[in-house]
């Protein structure tokens, strides 16, 4: 079925991404305006917006299942999606779409629970002889369990919630004494954020990189993979620079891993984008870790790469279309890296940093993309996530990328909001990071300084104190001093006024 | 007098940067004339030629002679003296009234999580001193200098609102 329409169901930088698209396909555009950001620029960019700033109960706007789908139904929406975060892996979400005949741009809720069930995602995976991490399978049922299952698989091991993601609910063990108290912990923890108690047991590898693959399916059972990317630079499991592909990986390493990823998508008749993680250890033996049913914040580079808009795919694939690509099709040019922008400040331990971003603006350069949802004016809010932009570096080798990015991130200027940029830098000057050397232990490792600056910065930011402060001093003396015309400055007043 | 004098900036780690004349052509940064170009792009962007190169500037705060300069993504803290105050300065720290003390602020309104370090523990920049939640998200609060906690200002359980001091740091 044609989608006409498309209810957006996110905010900020991934909603204007999905309505750009979508307005290349010639489908109308629906958002959702919320009390907590009624001025912000996707609001602007939609062909219409759904009213939302009156509280109708205490869901969060973009978690309210039935108001959404009242309104998907009351606006006559074909389709809705999902973007990332919020609903876009909420099974409850995609059914309720099914069973209103409303097209979810997304694979099927029952595709959601199992990927989202980490422990059933393993047992689909060991049945496809994907490498796994030795640990329990399914859920341990205390730490008595746990105990057991840990002396089996050597120490450290890691416990991690069943229904979990995102690195809560998550505890290293380094020594069975340890294990009674790092239980009740992570149990607690998981039943707080998931709602869901269940803990399952894993071997820990110390100082892995991530890497996962894009994968996108049609309803007709094909399946392809495009490469893969590389988020090892994290920061608490947040990913704060991505790339693709990986220096880690050859090519056939490369196929060794698409090949095992389009096995477990093809394990459960998948469709739509998704995105299989693994871990690599030192010795290049890969794990499946889990699977993400929706677009990624980190889809640019893999778009650069490829040349294909992930976002137009999903809404073909909804619409029932097959994949205009077999695999042998598939070729992955140059080299795309990520850096995400977030209004935190990285002197203070990356706290989050609130304000109005007064002015914002970017090189643009055949090698630079900039997905945002901010422009000058935006308020950076407490509500939602801290990520202003994400500038996107393509050229045709790593090195080239590299070199364009330090330019473009000396250009890229935003005023208002302490911002990441200073961090994207440091990393940038890593020798052993541009030496493509670094795994998701980098931050806590290798970058002792988690910002970069040089030595004459200080003293000519000082400067700028001093003339900013000379300068108002100067202004009050005018208004002051010179109220009467002609009459000759006071020294003594200014030397007052000075101190 | 006008557009001249001496003015020194004072970071946060007590360095002093001393310019003579900051509103003329000609500034002097330690006593040699150097050549410092403040420009303001069309945007609206204040930047700063320096050896060719270009540092974007931005006042973050401001707040009587403190403030925080942002170059290049980076955030440095100042007050601003005259020589007579920097004077006056030197002669208290001397004194043992020591003024290189920073406050941390919250960043954020929110709830005290937990409090990381004590009265008297030293700390290192970056580190983290305290637990502070907000919009459900748990944040941790780092120090942006090297040195002492000489006071706590919160306890667990306190909520915040923005700016409200949390510690007090005396530099080392």
């Amino acid at each position: 079925m044609k989608i006409n329409s498309i209810l957006i169901a996110n905010r900020g930088e991934i909603a204007i991404r999905i309505i750009r698209t979508a307005r290349r396909m010639g489908i109308t555009t629906f958002v959702i305006k919320t009390d907590k950001e009624p001025n912000a620029w996707y609001l602007d960019e939609a062909d219409q917006v759904i009213d939302f700033t009156e509280k109708l109960n205490d869901i969060p706007e973009f978690m309210d299942i039935e108001r959404i789908i009242d309104n998907a139904r009351r606006y006559q929406v074909d389709a809705i999606h999902p973007g990332y975060g919020f609903l876009a892996e909420n099974p409850g979400f995609a059914r309720r779409c099914e069973e209103e005949n409303i097209i979810f741009i997304g694979p099927s809720h029952e595709i959601i629970y199992q990927m989202g069930h980490k422990t059933i995602a393993k047992d689909l995976a060991r049945k496809q002889k994907v490498p796994l991490l030795d640990g329990s399978e399914g859920s341990v049922t205390g730490s008595e369990e746990a105990r057991k299952m840990a002396d089996r698989i050597g120490y450290p091991v890691i416990l991690k919630a069943s229904a979990g993601g995102g690195g809560r609910g998550m505890r290293v063990v380094e020594r069975e004494k340890d294990m009674d108290r790092m239980f009740n912990l992570a149990s607690k923890e998981a039943e707080k954020a998931f709602g869901n108690a269940e803990i399952f047991i894993e071997r820990f590898v110390r100082d892995p990189r991530h890497i996962e693959f894009q994968i996108l399916a049609d309803k007709h059972g094909h399946v392809v993979h495009l490469g893969e990317r590389e988020c090892s630079i994290q920061r608490k499991h947040q990913k704060l620079l991505e790339e693709s592909p990986s220096p880690a990986l050859t090519p056939t390493l490369r196929k060794k891993m698409g090949d095992a990823a389009v096995r477990i998508a093809r394990s459960v008749n998948y469709y739509s984008a998704g995105t299989v993680e693994f871990l690599l250890d030192e010795d290049n033996h890969f794990y499946f870790m889990e699977m993400n049913t929706r677009i990624q914040v980190e889809h640019p580079v893999t778009e650069m790469v490829t040349g294909i808009d992930l976002i137009e795919q999903m809404i073909r694939i909804a619409e029932g279309e097959e994949l205009p690509f077999s695999q042998k099709e598939i070729r992955l040019n140059g080299w795309a890296i990520e850096f995400r922008i977030n209004a935190e400040d990285v002197q203070s331990g990356f706290s989050p940093s609130l304000g109005t971003i007064e002015k914002i603006s970017w090189p643009e350069d055949e090698h630079v993309r900039v997905d945002t949802g901010v422009r000058d004016g935006s308020l950076i809010t407490p509500y939602f996530d801290s990520l202003i932009a994400k500038l996107i570096i393509h050229a045709e080798d790593r090195e080239k990328a590299l070199h364009v990015a330090s330019l473009a991130i000396r250009k890229f200027w935003i005023k208002g909001t302490r911002t990441t940029l200073a961090f994207c830098r440091a990393v940038l000057q890593n020798r052993n990071f541009r030496k493509g050397k670094f795994n998701t232990s980098f931050l806590s490792n290798e970058l002792k300084i988690h910002y970069h600056h040089e030595p004459e910065e200080e003293m000519l930011a000082a400067f700028f104190a001093v003339y900013d402060y000379a300068r108002e001093i100067h202004e009050h003396e005018d208004k002051l001093l010179y109220a009467e015309k002609g009459k000759e400055i006071n020294p003594w007043l200014l030397k007052k006024r000075l101190r | 007098m006008k557009k001249s004098g001496v003015l020194i900036a004072l970071s946060s780690a007590n360095r002093a940067f001393e310019f003579r004349n900051p509103l003329q052509k000609r500034v002097k940064y330690q006593g040699k004339y150097v050549d410092i170009k403040l420009r303001e792009d069309p945007d609206g962007f204040s930047y700063i030629v320096w050896k060719n190169k270009k540092y974007m500037l931005d006042v973050i705060e401001k707040n009587q002679n403190r403030y925080t300069i942002m170059i290049n993504g980076v955030w440095y803290s100042f007050t601003v003296e005259t020589p007579f105050s920097f004077k006056r300065r030197k002669r208290l720290d001397k004194e043992g009234n020591s003024s290189a003390r920073v406050a941390i602020e919250a960043p954020m309104p929110g709830k005290i999580i937990e409090i990381l370090v004590e009265e008297g523990a030293d700390v290192k920049e970056g580190e983290p001193i305290l637990i502070l939640e907000a919009m459900k998200m748990q944040n941790e609060i780092a120090s942006h200098v090297k040195g002492t906690v000489r006071s706590v200002s919160v306890k667990k359980n306190d909520t915040v609102m923005k700016d409200d001091v949390l510690m007090d740091i005396q530099i080392s």
